[in-house]
C-alpha cells in the first residue's frame, strides 16, 4: 500500500488505479499514516531552510494574537469551515515552523515515524481550539459510568449522580 | 519540541489565571469554643460525615441557568448503606446505591442501567490519608462562616493551582460535619455547578424508604458487567500527561446496550476524568470528533486506530482535550 500511497502523490495513477488507495486514505490505518509522512518528508526536502532563530516563539505569539471566531453552537459544521479557514494562514506558517525546527533540531535524528504519530492528529492546533460538536448520543452512559469512580462521592454522597440523570434531557435538546 | 509548542498557548493562559480565589481569610473568630478547625480538618470531617451519617433532605442541583430539585435519603450500615436519589422536576429518575451496585431507574425509557462489581472492586472512596494528596493540586484554605438550611456552617475552599482542574468551595455542618453546600467554580471564580441542601434531616431512616419502590411494566435491565483489564497489553497507551493526575482504574464495561468498551479513570483525588475506548465498527451512532460540554462535564472525541476515543470530565475542556490527545494504539506485537 505504502509505494500505491507514493505513485498516488506523485499523481503516477489514473482514476481506476487511485480508487483503492483513495478509500484505503479515509480510514486511520497505515495508507493515511504513509500519506502524512510522505508529506512531510516532502515539506522537510523542500525548501525552508532560511528561517531565523525564534521563528517558532513568533509565529506562537502571531497565532495567540488571532482573533478567535466565535461560532453559535448549532451552526457547528459551518462555522468550523469558517473558523479553519481564519486560521489556515497562520496554521501553515506554523506547520512549516515544525517541521523546519525538527529537521534542523541538534538531535537531527528525529524518527520520521514518531514525527507521523506527533502529526497524525492537526493536535496542537487542535489542542488549541477543537471543533465544537453536540455531545454523543450515549453521552449519559459515559457519565453514568464515570461518576462512578469520581472522588466527589466520598464527600457529596449520592448527589452528583442527579449530574448524569439530569443531562440526559439536556443531550436531547442539544 | 512539538510539546514546547503546544505548551506555550496554555502557559499564557495559566498567567492570566493568577490567583484568582484567595479565600476570605479569617472566620470569626471565638464563635466556636476553641480556634476554628482549618481547612483540611473540614474536610476530613465532611469526608467522616458523608461515610458516617443517616439522613434525608432535599437539595437543589444548579448548573447554568438549570435548577432541578431532588429528595436524598442515606441510611448508613456496617456495609456501606444505602442511599436512594429521586428527581422530583421533570421525569421521575431514581438512583438507588448500595456498596458494591448503583442502580439507575430511567422510566423514560423503561430501562435500568446496572453498575455492579465485587467487593475487591468496590467503589474507590476518597481515603481520608490520601486527602493530603489534594494539596498537590489545590490550596486548601477555610472560608467563611453562613447559615444554610438552618445548620451554621463553616466553609473550606480548594482553589486550583492551575487551570486543569475546578475549584470548589464546600459548606458543612458545625456539629455534625455534614456537607449542606458545594460550589465548583472555574478559573475566573464563575460558578460551574452547585448542590444546596434547602431541607435537611440528620437522623434514622427506615429502610424500606431508601429502597427503590417496586415499579410495574417491564424494565430493561442494562447491565454495565464490569470487569478488570488491561488495555496496555492490547496495545493502547493513555499518557498521564495531566500534573497531579494518576490512574484509578482500568476496565472494560458495558455502556447501554454496546459491546465492551474499555475505560481508564485518572483523578487528582476530587477531579476525574475518564478515558473510553470503544470499537468504531459496529456503533449504531456517528462519530462526531471534538469538543462538547454537557453541564459540567467535558466532553472530548476522538478516532484512533478505527476505535474511538471519548474523554469525559468534571473538568476544564483543556484537560479532557489533553488527556485525550495522549491516547496512542500500537499493534501489540
Amino acid at each position: 500500500m505504502r509505494s500505491e500511497i507514493s505513485a498516488l502523490m506523485d499523481g503516477e495513477l489514473d482514476r481506476q488505479e487511485a480508487a483503492g488507495p483513495l478509500e484505503a486514505l479515509r480510514g486511520e490505518g497505515e495508507a493515511r499514516e504513509a500519506w502524512r509522512a510522505y508529506h512531510l518528508i516532502g515539506d522537510v526536502m523542500g525548501d525552508t531552510r532560511l528561517l531565523s532563530a525564534g521563528f517558532a516563539a513568533r509565529v506562537a505569539v502571531r497565532l495567540s494574537a488571532e482573533p478567535t471566531v466565535i461560532a453559535p453552537r448549532a451552526a457547528a459544521a459551518p462555522a468550523r469551515r469558517l473558523r479553519w479557514a481564519a486560521l489556515s494562514a497562520a496554521a501553515s506558517v506554523a506547520a512549516v515552523a515544525l517541521v523546519a525546527w525538527m529537521a534542523f533540531s541538534p538531535q537531527g535524528g528525529v524518527a520520521p515515524q514518531q514525527v507521523a504519530v506527533q502529526m497524525a492528529a492537526p493536535a496542537p492546533l487542535a489542542e488549541a481550539e477543537p471543533a465544537r460538536v453536540p455531545p454523543p448520543e450515549t453521552a449519559t452512559e459515559y457519565l453514568l459510568a464515570h461518576q462512578s469512580y469520581s472522588p466527589l462521592n466520598s464527600l457529596q454522597g449520592m448527589a452528583p449522580y442527579v449530574r448524569t440523570v439530569s443531562s440526559e434531557e439536556e443531550a436531547r435538546k442539544q | 519540541m512539538i510539546r514546547a509548542l503546544v505548551v506555550v498557548p496554555a502557559l499564557w493562559g495559566g498567567l492570566v489565571l493568577a490567583q484568582p480565589h484567595a479565600a476570605p481569610a479569617g472566620a470569626p473568630a471565638g464563635a466556636a469554643s476553641s480556634a476554628p478547625a482549618d481547612g483540611m480538618t473540614l474536610l476530613r470531617r465532611i469526608y467522616q460525615a458523608t461515610e458516617k451519617l443517616s439522613y434525608t433532605g432535599t437539595f437543589v442541583y444548579q448548573q447554568g441557568d438549570r435548577a432541578e430539585t431532588s429528595r436524598i435519603l442515606r441510611q448508613a450500615g456496617p456495609k456501606g448503606g444505602v442511599e436512594r436519589v429521586e428527581v422530583l422536576d421533570g421525569a421521575p429518575r431514581e438512583i438507588v446505591r448500595t456498596r458494591d451496585t448503583v442502580r439507575c431507574y430511567l422510566p423514560d425509557s423503561h430501562v435500568v442501567r446496572v453498575e455492579r462489581r465485587g467487593t475487591q472492586h468496590a467503589f474507590p472512596a476518597l481515603l481520608p490519608e490520601r486527602l493530603s494528596e489534594l494539596e498537590q493540586s489545590y490550596t486548601i484554605t477555610r472560608g467563611d462562616s453562613t447559615r444554610i438550611a438552618g445548620y451554621d456552617c463553616d466553609s473550606v475552599v480548594l482553589a486550583p493551582k492551575d487551570d486543569l482542574r475546578y475549584g470548589y468551595k464546600l459548606w458543612s455542618d458545625r456539629k455534625s460535619g455534614m456537607l449542606l453546600k458545594a460550589r465548583t467554580f472555574n478559573r475566573k471564580g464563575e460558578t460551574v455547578e452547585q448542590f444546596v441542601f434547602t431541607q435537611l434531616s440528620i437522623g434514622s431512616v427506615p429502610r424500606r424508604q431508601v429502597e427503590a419502590r417496586p415499579r410495574a411494566g417491564n424494565w430493561r435491565i442494562e447491565d454495565a458487567a464490569v470487569a478488570p483489564a488491561d488495555l496496555a497489553g492490547e496495545g493502547w497507551t493513555v499518557g498521564a500527561a495531566l500534573p497531579g493526575f494518576h490512574k484509578v482504574t482500568e476496565v472494560t464495561r458495558r455502556l447501554g446496550a454496546s459491546h465492551p468498551v474499555g475505560q481508564v479513570v485518572y483523578s487528582d483525588g476530587i477531579a476525574a476524568v475518564s478515558v473510553f475506548i470503544e470499537p468504531l465498527a459496529g456503533r449504531a451512532h456517528t462519530v462526531r470528533p471534538g469538543l462538547s460540554t454537557l453541564g459540567a462535564f467535558n466532553i472530548y472525541t476522538r478516532r484512533v486506530a478505527d476505535h474511538v476515543v471519548t474523554v469525559v470530565g468534571e473538568t476544564p475542556a483543556a484537560s479532557v482535550q489533553r488527556i485525550g490527545n495522549t491516547v496512542e494504539y500500537r499493534r501489540p506485537q
